[in-house]
């Protein structure tokens, strides 16, 4: 390790001071605020569309939550009413029987730019597993790169939350980006079909339309979520260059000049309209996810979008 | 084209090894700098691109690689400190007289005329070609070289700033002897004159100056020279009430319209008179001040005119003068009783007589002046000087001669300060006798029958000597007889009853030393000190600033101090309308083209900036993105 590499590297503690910032208590509250949220948005609609897919066997109490308009009247607790005066809803295990898969690209392009696509891409995916468990979905959550790197166990319930944080802030990005061979790997460990959220940037040089098709063709239903840097669509770069890719190490030698960045800003342009293109084609749900808008606005955008909770 | 720096040689060394190594510097890959990106295969669309300008690109750098070339050619030139092949001929030798006269404080340009001419001056020397020389000459009473010659301009730019304008008027003619003098033998020789043009009487310098070889050229300074003077000032005490005083002067207006003067008359600093009138164009007029009475020592003199505007030449609207100092003269008369001697001397109350008996011892304290009256007694050393009326044979310190009756002054010195306003000629004398002098004595009056007024001195006390008794001639029933009596006195003692006019500045004086010292100091209007020479019982001394001087002989005890005055008082120098020619004789004197042939042309200056422009350029690219 050179001396400038120990001003360039982050120390520990400065690291974990940053993951542990990553999941603060003001996360925690906005994460209430979307899952009293989503039930809002999610009551009635989008709950008959889901239940018709799921057939539901089992008797099992779960948990409760509170009653809005157009809930069954049967399901009420009536014992809890009679003792708080609060009108709460019984749920039952099995009527909630919806697999999520939340899956995170660790790559090392998910790094670049100080970490910000990456902790975005964790908010994200830590924000809607709450909203997941809140609804007592079972939720799985993945890390890949060029193969499944972790794996955190289908969990429910929203206590579970902390594992899931717990998960997230020990997924380190590293590795080249192989969105094709790690989620074909991802979908023969799940064999339980399901919504499969993809955070990532869809760098892969193999192409980004490999990674979603597996899901797709797997019959996951794939929501695309393209962390996107804007500072990645003109670098502060001039001058004669050596660049070399993050992942692959691949090099080009360039003179960078005010009309190359504008053609490198039209490329990055290109390739995102291109992803946008493909998903529309193919009914993939697709959100990008600017690095720099708070989470919260990003998550209620994508429930805005729907099919996302029963 | 001539190198005075590095051989051709050399430099053609130097550029092959430093334009190597730049070649190879650029045929070495250059080093990128290493950046990371998160996804290279965007970059690809741009790199295509890039492809097609990579001709462009190389000649971009080709084009850098010259550009290198071509600011290490130009270092490298500058460094063989090239010149022009013309600086190899002979350089010009000048001698550059500035003007330091008083007209030159003239104010007619801004901040003054001395001031412009050393902007010039500097002018002048910065626009020396590389092989010239030149020899800076304040030019006042005297010429003096404020440097050696040289072509070095950090050595002459010192030098012209010491020139400075004095009191005194420019003696041209000397100024260029001395030019002539320095430039003697030396190629190329030129005389630069910067001046306004007042110089005297220029016409009659080339009378009995040759310039020779040396070519005479004038650079004019001043445009106008609207100006008022105090021309002359002075004061006198009355020979015979010398409590009183009167003052003489004269204003001058040297323009050719008239004017309206005020003229404020000071002594000790306190106004006495202040007075308006008109002076015509070109018109000088005498004004007296009479019967003035008080305690004034010093006196000044200004003038301005009555609107309170200045002049364009303040240096001669104010003058000074000093009231001769006064004081009590011992005197001892030896005679047996003589009514006239004692009536002229009661004349003087600043006359302090002891009689003492012929024969009798006499008293042996210090006399300025002993009056022997027909006696022949001794006089001991503590009488400083004598006069004897009709000596009897051994009294005097001179032979006397035949024996003379019914006789007369045929001659005498009028300009003798004993004999100043004395009617002497129908004076009629019964009898005396002739003066035989000595060797370095002086005859002030004669009959035609021989010398009868004689003046001397032995062993240094001076003495005068009167070959008749006064009573045996009608002189005593005269005024000339008591005048003469003062006259003498005030002689001895050196206390002129004349005008005591103030030095003029610009001429050596020679400033009377109470006190037998070699030398006295002299301590000017600034405060400055002068050890000056005293020769012959007189300071000599160029003073060249008017105000008040003082003058400090002997030390301890017997320390004596003085003061006296100095004036411009030079109407020419007055007249301060500047010329713009300027002819010696039948030689006219060139204009002076400043920085025109011969200028100093350093090409290393220009080469280096040529390199920095280059720099500056290849910045600026840089920096706006033109080149990378």
């Amino acid at each position: 390790m050179g001396l400038l590499d120990m001003f360039r590297r982050e120390t520990a503690p400065r690291a974990k001071r940053r993951e542990r910032a990553l999941f603060d208590d003001e996360f925690q509250r906005k994460l209430e605020m979307l899952a009293l949220v989503s039930r809002r948005v999610f009551a009635g609609r989008l709950r008959a569309e889901r239940r018709s897919k799921k057939k539901g066997s089992g008797l099992e109490f779960a948990d409760h939550r509170d009653y809005v308009a157009g809930d069954d009247f049967r399901s009420v607790d009536w014992n809890v009413y009679q003792r708080f005066g609060k009108l709460l809803v019984r749920l039952y295990e099995e009527e909630e029987d919806l697999s999520i898969y939340l899956i995170v690209d660790c790559s090392s392009s998910m790094a670049f730019g100080d970490k910000k696509k990456f902790d975005q891409a964790r908010r994200l995916c830590a924000a809607l597993a709450y909203v997941g468990l809140a609804n007592l979905d079972r939720v799985t959550v993945v890390g890949v790169n060029d193969a499944v790197v972790s794996r955190m166990p289908t969990t429910r319930g929203k206590g579970r939350i902390f594992k899931v944080f717990e998960f997230l802030s020990q997924l380190e990005p590293g590795g080249t980006t192989d969105l094709g061979s790690a989620l074909k790997t991802f979908v023969a460990q799940h064999k339980r079909r399901g919504l499969a959220v993809l955070f990532s940037d869809l760098y892969d040089p193999a192409g980004f339309e490999a990674g979603i098709n597996v899901l797709r063709f797997n019959k996951f239903e794939p929501y695309v979520v393209e962390l996107v840097d804007p500072a990645e669509g003109r670098p502060k770069l001039a001058g004669d260059v050596r660049i070399y890719d993050c992942e692959t190490g691949e090099e080009r030698e360039l003179t960078i000049t005010e009309g190359m960045l504008d053609k490198m800003q039209r490329a990055v342009s290109d390739y995102r309209a291109g992803i946008e293109r493909f998903c529309a084609q193919k009914q993939v749900p697709y959100f990008p996810a600017d690095v720099n808008t708070p989470f919260d606005e990003l998550v209620l955008r994508v429930f805005r979008r729907g099919g996302f909770l029963r | 084209m001539v190198f005075a720096g590095l051989p051709l040689v050399q430099l053609l060394l130097i550029a092959g090894g430093a334009a190597s190594v730049t070649v190879l510097l650029y045929i070495l890959k250059l080093r990128r700098r290493a950046v990371p990106v998160p996804f290279a295969r965007i970059w690809d669309a741009v790199f295509r691109d890039r492809q097609a300008t990579e001709l462009f690109s190389k000649l971009r750098r080709l084009l850098s690689l010259l550009f290198q070339l071509a600011l290490l050619a130009l270092l490298i030139f500058a460094l063989g400190d090239p010149k022009p092949k013309q600086s190899l001929l002979e350089g010009r030798h000048l001698v550059v007289l500035v003007d330091s006269s008083a007209s030159m404080k003239a104010v007619d340009v801004k901040p003054s005329r001395i001031e412009l001419a050393k902007a010039e001056v500097k002018k002048l020397v910065r626009g020396l070609g590389s092989a010239d020389r030149a020899l800076i000459v304040q030019m006042g009473a005297l010429s003096s070289p404020l440097s050696t010659m040289s072509s070095d301009v950090t050595e002459l730019d010192p030098a012209i700033d010491l020139l400075s304008a004095s009191d005194t008027r420019a003696d041209l003619e000397r100024g260029l002897s001395f030019a002539l003098d320095s430039l003697r033998g030396l190629p190329k020789a030129e005389i630069v004159v910067v001046s306004d043009g007042v110089l005297g009487d220029v016409a009659e310098i080339g009378q009995h100056l040759d310039l020779g070889s040396a070519s005479l050229k004038f650079l004019p300074v001043g445009k106008s020279g609207t100006n008022l003077a105090i021309s002359e000032f002075s004061v006198r005490r009355y020979p015979l009430d010398k409590s009183r005083s009167e003052v003489m002067l004269e204003v001058a207006n040297t323009n050719d319209r008239a004017a309206q003067v005020e003229l404020t008359l000071l002594g000790d600093g306190t106004i006495i008179d202040v007075s308006r009138f008109a002076l015509g164009p070109n018109e000088r007029l005498p004004r007296y001040y009479q019967d003035l009475a008080g305690a004034s020592r010093t006196l000044e003199a200004k003038i301005r005119f009555a609107d309170g505007h200045a002049d364009d030449l303040p240096a001669d609207d104010h003058a000074y003068a000093l009231m001769p100092e006064r004081h009590r003269a011992r005197v001892l008369v030896i005679s047996k009783g003589n009514t006239y001697l004692e009536a002229a001397l009661l004349l003087d109350e600043y006359l302090d007589v002891t009689t003492a008996v012929p024969g009798k011892v006499l008293p042996g304290e210090h006399f300025d002046v002993a009056i022997l009256d027909g006696v022949a007694d001794a006089l001991p050393d503590t009488v400083a000087a004598a006069l004897y009326l009709n000596p009897p044979e051994g009294g005097v310190p001179l032979k006397l001669g035949a024996r003379l009756t019914d006789f007369g002054f045929d001659t005498w010195d009028k300009k003798s300060p004993i004999l100043r306003f004395l009617a002497l000629a129908d004076v009629q004398v019964a009898d005396g006798r002739a003066l035989t002098p000595s060797a370095g004595d002086r005859v002030l009056g004669a009959s035609d029958q021989g010398p009868i007024l004689v003046s001397g001195a032995r062993s240094g006390h001076p003495f005068l000597a009167l070959g008749f008794d006064p009573r045996s001639s009608d002189l005593v029933l005269r005024v000339a007889w008591p005048l003469f009596v003062l006259n003498a006195i005030n002689a001895f003692v050196e206390e002129d009853t004349g005008y005591v006019s103030s030095f003029r500045t610009g001429e050596v004086w020679r400033i009377p030393v109470p006190s037998a010292v070699d030398s006295a100091t002299v301590i000017d209007p600034h405060g400055a000190q002068h050890v000056v020479p005293v020769k012959e019982g007189r300071a000599v001394y160029l003073g060249e600033e008017a105000g008040f001087y003082k003058l400090s002989a002997g030390s301890g005890s017997e320390a004596v101090q003085s003061e006296f005055a100095a004036n411009l008082s030079d109407l020419p120098e007055s007249r301060i309308t500047p010329l713009t020619e300027l002819s010696i004789g039948r030689q006219k004197a060139a204009p002076v083209n400043i920085g025109a042939a011969g200028s100093k042309r350093e090409l290393w200056v220009y080469l280096l900036a040529a390199v920095l422009a280059l720099s500056l350029i290849e910045w600026i690219t840089y920096h706006r993105r033109v080149t990378v």
